[in-house]
């Protein structure tokens, strides 16, 4: 019984749910950029994240101001959302091939 | 010798006998395919990278300087050639996150379900003495 409940764990695999890693990603991406961007903001300075703007090359709209975060909140939790779809399409494809 | 992988149902009204782990707790336990996890990461940064570059070549220049990036891709350019280098260098490096994330993954799974056997184990042997 237990070497059968053994070869069953070490035999099986885990299927990805496309849409929760998507947004688990998402909202981990979008926090990210989100905590960032108002980190730099209440530490304040000169250049207030004059690197960090640089995103706006990729993300137009974006700022380095609380509601550039907002902005930008939505852009990384897209692009977050989309690479989670992707990784669990392509990985899911492969397990049940 | 080649074992015969399983992928767990996603569904939680799947059925199970007996003497099977039921389907949720399975799905619960279950590790991750290294090989397709590595896969997968491949295909994101490997089309993220190529993506960026395409972009930024059709855009022109900008204040963003990408080609610092070879400092870690070697012959990485923001060019037609960039792409194709930027595309494997991305595959190459998502490769080893998402197989290394899913090796880590499996070995913190293996190192949790063996303590919390243990346990379980020591729990029933306690009073073992007892009974002596």
């Amino acid at each position: 019984m237990e070497t059968e409940e053994q070869e069953q764990i070490e035999h099986a695999v885990m299927v990805l749910n496309e849409k929760l890693l998507g947004t688990a990603l998402g909202i981990l991406f979008g926090s990210m950029l989100f905590l960032a961007t108002n980190f730099l903001i209440l530490k304040g300075g000169e250049h207030v994240g004059a690197h960090l703007a640089l995103l706006s090359v990729f993300f137009p709209g974006y700022r380095v101001t609380f509601f550039g975060s907002l902005i930008g909140f939505s852009y990384m939790f897209v692009l977050g959302f989309i690479i989670g779809i992707v990784i669990g399409a392509v990985y899911n494809k492969i397990v049940r091939a | 010798m080649t074992a015969k992988i399983q992928p767990v149902s996603c569904s939680p009204g799947a059925s199970h006998t007996d003497d099977t782990i039921p389907p949720q707790l399975l799905r619960a336990i279950a590790p991750l395919h290294p090989t397709a996890m590595g896969v997968a990461w491949a295909v994101v940064c490997g089309g993220l990278l190529t993506v960026a570059t395409l972009y930024l070549m059709l855009r022109g220049p900008t204040l963003l300087k990408f080609d610092l990036l070879s400092q870690f891709f070697w012959g990485y350019r923001v060019s037609v050639a960039g792409i194709f280098i930027g595309l494997l260098w991305g595959a190459g490096v998502g490769f080893v996150l998402g197989y290394g994330f899913a090796l880590i993954r499996n070995a913190a799974l293996w190192i949790w379900l063996t303590t919390v056997r243990s346990r379980a184990e020591m729990e029933q042997y306690s009073d073992f003495l007892d009974r002596m």
